[in-house]
C-alpha cells in the first residue's frame, strides 16, 4: 500500500501511456481495417489475394516477433522510430489484420439481395457501400471491434519489451527498484495488482461489447419469415 | 546491407535448438490445456456446485488480462508464495493456464450443441455423468468444438514466443539474442518469420485434415 502511494504519479503516467498506445493503435488499425476490409469485398480477384496475404502473414507471425521486427528493422532503413512509434506500428498492423477479417465478415453478413436491389435501383457502387450495405454491416462489425480493442489494450503490455514506459513496464520498474533499494521483493503483490488493473479495464470493455451486441440485436428490425439470418462472425483469438 | 546466407547457415544449429524448445513447450502446453479445457467444460456443463462459478471467474480473468502480465506473475510473483518453478515449467504452466481458459470455452461451445434431450435420455438410461460425458457428449461435441480448439492451439504456439521475456531460450529468444550480438537483423527475422509461418501453416493444414477426417460419417 505504501508502495502504491509513493509511486502513484509514476503509475498514473504508465496508465496514461497504456491508454495512449491503445487509442493510437485503435485509430490506425481501424482505418486500415476498414479500407482494406472493404476493398476485399469488391470484385477484384488480385486485390482480394493481396489482402488475404497481408492478413495471413501478420496473423501467423507471433505479435512479439512483429514488434521486434519493426523496432529493429526500421532503423536499418534510416527510419529512427521511438519505441512508442515502433509499438504503435507493430500493433496497428497486427490489429488491422484481425480487423480486416471482422469488417469483411460484417459485409458478408449483409444479405446479398440488399446489394442486388440497390444495384437494380441504379445506385453507384460507393453509394451502395455508404448508404446500404455499410450501415448494416456496422451492426455486425461493432461488437467484435470492441473485443479487438480489449485485445489491443492487453497487447500494449508488449511495449514493455522494447522500452515503452507503459503500465506493465511501470510495474516491472517498481519491482526492480524496490528489490534494489529496499532489499525486499514485492513481485507477488505488484504483479497481482497489475493483473487486477488490466482485468478491471478489459472486463469493462468486454462487458460493454456484450451490451452493445445485445443492444444492436434488439434494435434490428424483425426478420421476415423466410429471410436469411446470418450468424455473427465470431471474434478471432489473438 | 546484403543478405548473408553463410551467416544464417552458421547460426542454423542454434536456431534449431530454439525451435526444438519452442516445439516442446508448445506441445506439452497444448496437451495439458486441452485436458484443462475438457475437465473445466465438463464441470461447467454438469453444473458442479461452486466449481462452475470458479471456472467462470477463471475464464473471465484469463481472457481479460495480458498474457505477459500472467507470465511475470507466475515466474516472478509465485516464488513470493514459495512456489519456485524452473523457466521451462513456468512457461508450460503459464501457457497451459492461458490456453486452458480458451479451451474450456471451446469445449463448452461444443458440448452445448449436444441437446438437453440426449442428456436426459442418457441419464434415464442409467448412465453415470462420466459415462454420459465419455460415450454421448464428447464424441458429438468434439466435432463442433474442434476447429476453435485447434485455433487456440495454434495461438498457443505463436504465444510461446512470449516466453523469451523471462529468458527461456526458445526460437524468438535465440534470434533476438543473436541480433544483439551480431546485428544481422534481416537474416534472423527472415529466418524466424519463415519458421513460424511454416509451423503455423503446417498446423493449420493438419487441423483441416483432422476436421475432414472427423466429419467423414456426416458427409454425403
Amino acid at each position: 500500500m505504501d508502495l502504491l502511494i509513493r509511486n502513484l504519479p509514476f503509475i498514473l503516467q504508465g496508465l496514461a501511456m497504456t491508454l495512449g498506445l491503445a487509442l493510437a493503435t485503435l485509430f490506425f488499425a481501424t482505418i486500415i481495417s476498414f479500407v482494406l476490409g472493404t476493398l476485399a469485398t469488391l470484385h477484384f480477384g488480385w486485390l482480394r489475394v493481396l489482402v488475404k496475404i497481408y492478413v495471413e502473414l501478420f496473423r501467423d507471425i507471433p505479435l512479439i516477433v512483429n514488434i521486434f521486427f519493426v523496432f529493429f528493422v526500421a532503423p536499418l532503413f534510416g527510419l529512427e522510430l521511438s519505441p512508442f512509434a515502433a509499438v504503435t506500428v507493430g500493433l496497428s498492423v497486427w490489429g488491422s489484420a484481425n480487423g480486416i477479417e471482422i469488417v469483411r465478415g460484417g459485409f458478408n453478413a449483409v444479405p446479398k439481395h440488399q446489394w442486388q436491389s440497390a444495384a437494380a435501383l441504379g445506385l453507384k457502387t460507393w453509394e451502395i457501400y455508404l448508404f446500404i450495405t455499410g450501415p448494416q454491416a456496422l451492426r455486425a462489425i461493432l461488437p467484435p471491434f470492441v473485443g479487438l480493442l480489449t485485445l489491443l489494450v492487453q497487447a500494449t503490455s508488449l511495449g514493455a519489451l522494447v522500452g515503452v514506459n507503459e503500465f506493465f513496464k511501470v510495474g516491472q520498474i517498481i519491482v526492480e527498484r524496490t528489490t534494489m533499494m529496499e532489499g525486499w521483493n514485492p513481485a507477488f503483490t505488484v504483479y497481482a495488482a497489475v493483473l487486477l488493473t488490466y482485468f478491471v479495464i478489459c472486463s469493462t470493455l468486454t462487458w460493454f461489447g456484450r451490451w452493445l451486441e445485445r443492444r444492436l440485436k434488439r434494435d434490428r428490425p424483425q426478420a421476415r419469415p423466410g429471410a436469411v439470418t446470418v450468424a455473427q462472425p465470431a471474434a478471432q483469438l489473438p | 546491407m546484403e543478405f548473408d546466407v553463410a551467416y544464417l547457415t552458421a547460426q542454423w544449429p542454434a536456431l534449431m535448438r530454439g525451435l526444438w524448445l519452442t516445439v516442446q513447450v508448445s506441445a506439452l502446453s497444448i496437451v495439458l490445456s486441452i485436458v484443462v479445457g475438457v475437465l473445466g467444460a465438463a464441470a461447467r456443463v454438469l453444473q458442479v456446485p461452486v466449481l462452475d462459478k470458479l471456472i467462470v471467474g477463471y475464464v473471465e480473468f484469463i481472457r481479460n488480462t495480458p498474457l505477459l502480465a500472467q507470465l511475470f506473475f507466475i515466474f516472478y510473483g509465485l516464488p513470493g508464495l514459495g512456489l519456485r518453478l524452473s523457466l521451462f515449467w513456468s512457461g508450460v504452466l503459464c501457457l497451459t493456464v492461458w490456453a486452458g481458459a480458451y479451451q474450456i470455452e471451446n469445449v463448452r461451445g461444443g458440448l452445448e450443441t449436444v441437446g438437453k434431450g440426449l442428456r436426459e435420455a442418457a441419464f434415464s438410461l442409467g448412465l453415470s455423468p462420466w459415462r454420459y460425458f465419455r460415450l454421448v457428449a464428447a464424441p458429438m461435441a468434439i466435432r463442433v468444438g474442434l476447429p476453435s480448439m485447434l485455433n487456440t492451439s495454434i495461438s498457443l504456439l505463436k504465444n510461446s514466443s512470449y516466453l523469451q521475456a523471462i529468458g527461456l531460450a526458445e526460437l524468438t529468444y535465440v534470434a533476438i539474442d543473436r541480433i544483439s550480438m551480431d546485428f544481422r537483423t534481416i537474416e534472423m527475422f527472415a529466418a524466424i518469420c519463415v519458421i513460424y509461418l511454416v509451423l503455423v501453416l503446417f498446423l493449420s493444414f493438419l487441423a483441416s485434415r483432422l476436421e475432414y477426417r472427423l466429419n467423414t460419417p456426416f458427409r454425403t
